[in-house]
């Protein structure tokens, strides 16, 4: 069956990063800002030298060997949902946004908590973005608890797998304890994926460190995400990029399997080119998606599931520029064959996220998953081809046979793009088209919401946290 | 030993730091002090600060992308470093030092990010303010007690990452509670700081273009009473 598919690196240009990768992590090492990570590392084959961390290769090899090939991606009322490892091609939205392009004003503001409801109802709405990410960092809710709060939001009213992650050390146990509420077996058949980000260049701060520590105690699936930028945090070549991509990932996995021999966890990243005049990081600029596609091949080559940040746009506003960015991105990240791709509804950076986006993103995945489907071609399915041509030149066409009535209905079935003829246009921009489906979708959908004596047990534990900060009654949404 | 020679040491380090060639800035910032005994007020007001001033510039105007500046800025640091400070630091009681004023520059708690920071504090240097570095996730208490103890007037507080931005607020309200807030002028600093932001957290200035926040920083100082560059 023709599928497409994508190659960049040759086996041996792999081995040899990952082999100098290796040699980065046993002779320069990682700093670790959290003392009990450190020390931990250091006890259990890590060697100190300086305030840095040596990780020798044999031990980051062994890691390696412990790490699950793939899992199983469940929802959160433990349906299956793909397995990962394997090329799933999930998306969720672009995570963690601070502003949002409001979808009544169209200005672009901080986000409330009940816009990241709105959107967590938008995504599970969504056909072909296949999860959930605590997208918004809520402004309306005391600092110490806005991490742990949008989890709540989403485990509320979704029943899609969700990226998630938390921004403090103690916040994480929440985030647990909320989990443990729906299911016993949360860790068994995860449907929660936590991001913890390594800082180029080869450092963990103390809340990445214990978080991925703390996640990999309890068997939840980590997605290590090393964030360099070209020519600022990493070398200003995409091979330089790409080495030390992957020391920092293999980092990450080092810690994770020696905590919790077998703990899941997912080869990430979100790259960038810092950009030489503006200083700010550019995700879809060529050299960065060069570097993504690059290291989701060492993460084939080490068997272990992949993840990125493709399919969103750098610019502020949703116009041709975004939507080229999204569109490239996203199909390069399918045919690449990504198990998670962080992106849709995202602008700005990965600093904006926008309702109308995440709809017409909607397209663009689904559109970029059927590309990467491929198409069927076999002697017998030829052989009917034959017999329709022997018909079509008689009728002149192919319309009318029972075939193409079954075939049509498997074609990509457009949502919001426009595709009528201008006779029937409405004259309406695709922008706008996508803004009425927001609020349509908002007055009219009825989302995946939580078992109303579930509902009330997570609030608890969600009470219990605010109350922790002695931050009084929690903000329910 | 004539005028001329000096005149084109100084040519000299000017250049050098434009370009970044540290080894013959260093050179020539040597030659100058030791041989000619130019003093550091001289040496920054003619040599340094409008070298660094012309980087900008450079900048400025498009011939210039960051990564020129920082190597500029390096070569900047290693004379601060390796000449400055330690005639600076022999004669602490003489040189004035009390007079000058006094930032302390971080990266806030839970982030490490300190390439922003570094830029903005070899800028701040250039132009002629004392910036004591605290370095990288650092807690909103030790922002308060280097305030005292360097009675510094400005406090610079970076974040890289959107989440943990919200840090800043925090340093704010340290200072608040501390009773030092009104007397520093703060910056809260890194790309994603917005003018929004700058006011919702009540921070006097936007750090995510170092430029502009300089420029405003004089400003304020201005305001204050203080005498700048």
């Amino acid at each position: 069956m023709p599928r497409p598919s994508f190659y960049l690196l040759s086996r041996d240009e792999i081995e040899l990063v990952y082999s100098k990768a290796l040699e980065v992590l046993s002779t320069v090492g990682i700093k670790i800002e959290d003392e009990l990570v450190k020390n931990f590392l250091e006890s259990n084959g890590g060697v100190k030298k300086d305030d840095r961390t040596l990780i020798p290769e044999e031990l980051a090899k062994e890691a390696l060997k412990k790490a699950p090939k793939t899992f199983d991606l469940y929802d959160r009322d433990g349906k299956y949902i793909a397995t990962l490892g394997e090329g799933a091609n999930i998306f969720a939205p672009g995570s963690a946004a601070i502003y949002i392009i409001d979808h009544r004003s169209k200005d672009v503001r901080p986000p409330l908590l009940e816009d990241l409801k709105n959107a967590v109802i938008i995504t599970d709405y969504l056909k072909n973005v296949d999860a959930q990410s605590t997208m918004l960092v809520p402004d309306d809710l005391p600092t110490q608890v806005r991490d742990f709060s949008r989890l709540y939001v989403v485990i509320k009213y979704s029943k899609k797998p969700v990226v998630t992650g938390a921004f403090t050390v103690e916040n994480i146990k929440f985030m647990f304890d909320m989990m443990k509420v729906i299911r016993d077996d949360f860790n068994k058949r995860p449907w929660a994926i936590f991001d913890v980000t390594i800082s180029s260049p080869l450092s963990w701060s103390k809340i990445t460190a214990r978080n991925l520590y703390d996640l990999a105690k309890e068997g939840i699936p980590a997605e290590i995400i090393s964030m360099p930028q070209l020519s600022a945090t990493a070398p200003a070549t995409v091979s330089g990029g790409l080495l030390l991509h992957t020391a920092e990932v293999i980092s990450g996995i080092v810690i994770a399997e020696l905590v919790s021999p077998g703990s899941p966890i997912i080869y990430g990243g979100s790259t960038a080119v810092l950009q030489p005049r503006y200083g700010i990081p550019i995700i879809t600029a060529p050299e960065s998606v060069l570097l993504s596609l690059a290291y989701a091949e060492i993460a084939k080559y080490l068997r272990l599931p992949s993840h990125t940040y493709l399919g969103l746009s750098d610019n502020k506003i949703i116009d041709y520029q975004a939507g080229a960015e999204t569109v490239y991105s996203a199909v390069l990240a399918v045919l690449e064959k990504f198990d998670i791709i962080s992106g849709p509804g995202m602008l700005e950076n990965e600093l904006t996220q926008s309702l109308e986006k995440l709809i017409l993103d909607d397209e663009v995945v689904g559109i970029a998953k059927r590309i990467a489907k491929g198409f069927s071609l076999s002697a017998d399915e030829l052989l009917q081809d034959i017999d329709e041509i022997k018909d079509g030149i008689n009728k002149r066409h192919f319309l009318s046979s029972p075939r193409t009535r079954k075939l049509v209905r498997e074609f990509h079935a457009y949502s919001i793009f426009d595709i009528t003829a201008r006779s029937a246009w409405d004259k309406k921009e695709v922008h706008d088209k996508a803004h009425d489906k927001v609020l349509e979708i908002l007055k009219t959908y009825t989302p995946t919401m939580l078992d109303k004596d579930l509902i009330k047990r997570v609030e608890e534990v969600y009470a219990s946290a605010w109350k922790y900060y002695n931050l009084g009654n929690p903000k329910l949404v | 030993m004539g005028t001329d020679e000096k005149d084109k040491l100084f040519k000299d380090l000017y250049d050098a730091i434009v370009i970044a060639d540290t080894d013959k800035a260093l050179s020539a910032a040597r030659k100058l002090v030791y041989d000619f005994h130019v003093d550091v007020q001289e040496l920054m007001n003619r040599a340094l600060l409008p070298a660094m001033k012309h980087v900008g510039e450079l900048y400025e105007r498009g011939e210039y992308f960051i990564a020129d500046m920082a190597m500029s800025a390096d070569t900047f640091n290693a004379i601060m470093k390796e000449i400055i400070e330690p005639i600076l630091g022999s004669n602490k009681e003489t040189s004035g030092s009390s007079k000058r004023i006094v930032a302390v520059f971080g990266t806030v708690q839970g982030d490490i990010h300190e390439l922003g920071k570094n830029l903005a504090k070899a800028y701040f240097m250039a132009n002629g303010i004392d910036v004591v570095d605290l370095g990288v996730d650092v807690p909103a208490e030790k922002f308060v007690e280097a305030v005292k103890q360097y009675n510094a007037v400005i406090v610079g507080a970076s974040a890289l990452m959107t989440t943990t931005r919200e840090e800043q607020k925090a340093v704010i309200e340290a200072l608040r509670k501390a009773g030092l807030r009104d007397k520093v002028i703060f910056i809260a600093g890194g790309a994603p700081v917005t003018d929004e932001w700058v006011k919702e957290i009540e921070a006097d200035v936007n750090g995510s273009d170092m430029f502009k926040a300089f420029e405003k920083v004089k400003e304020l100082l201005r305001a204050r009473g203080y005498a700048t560059s």
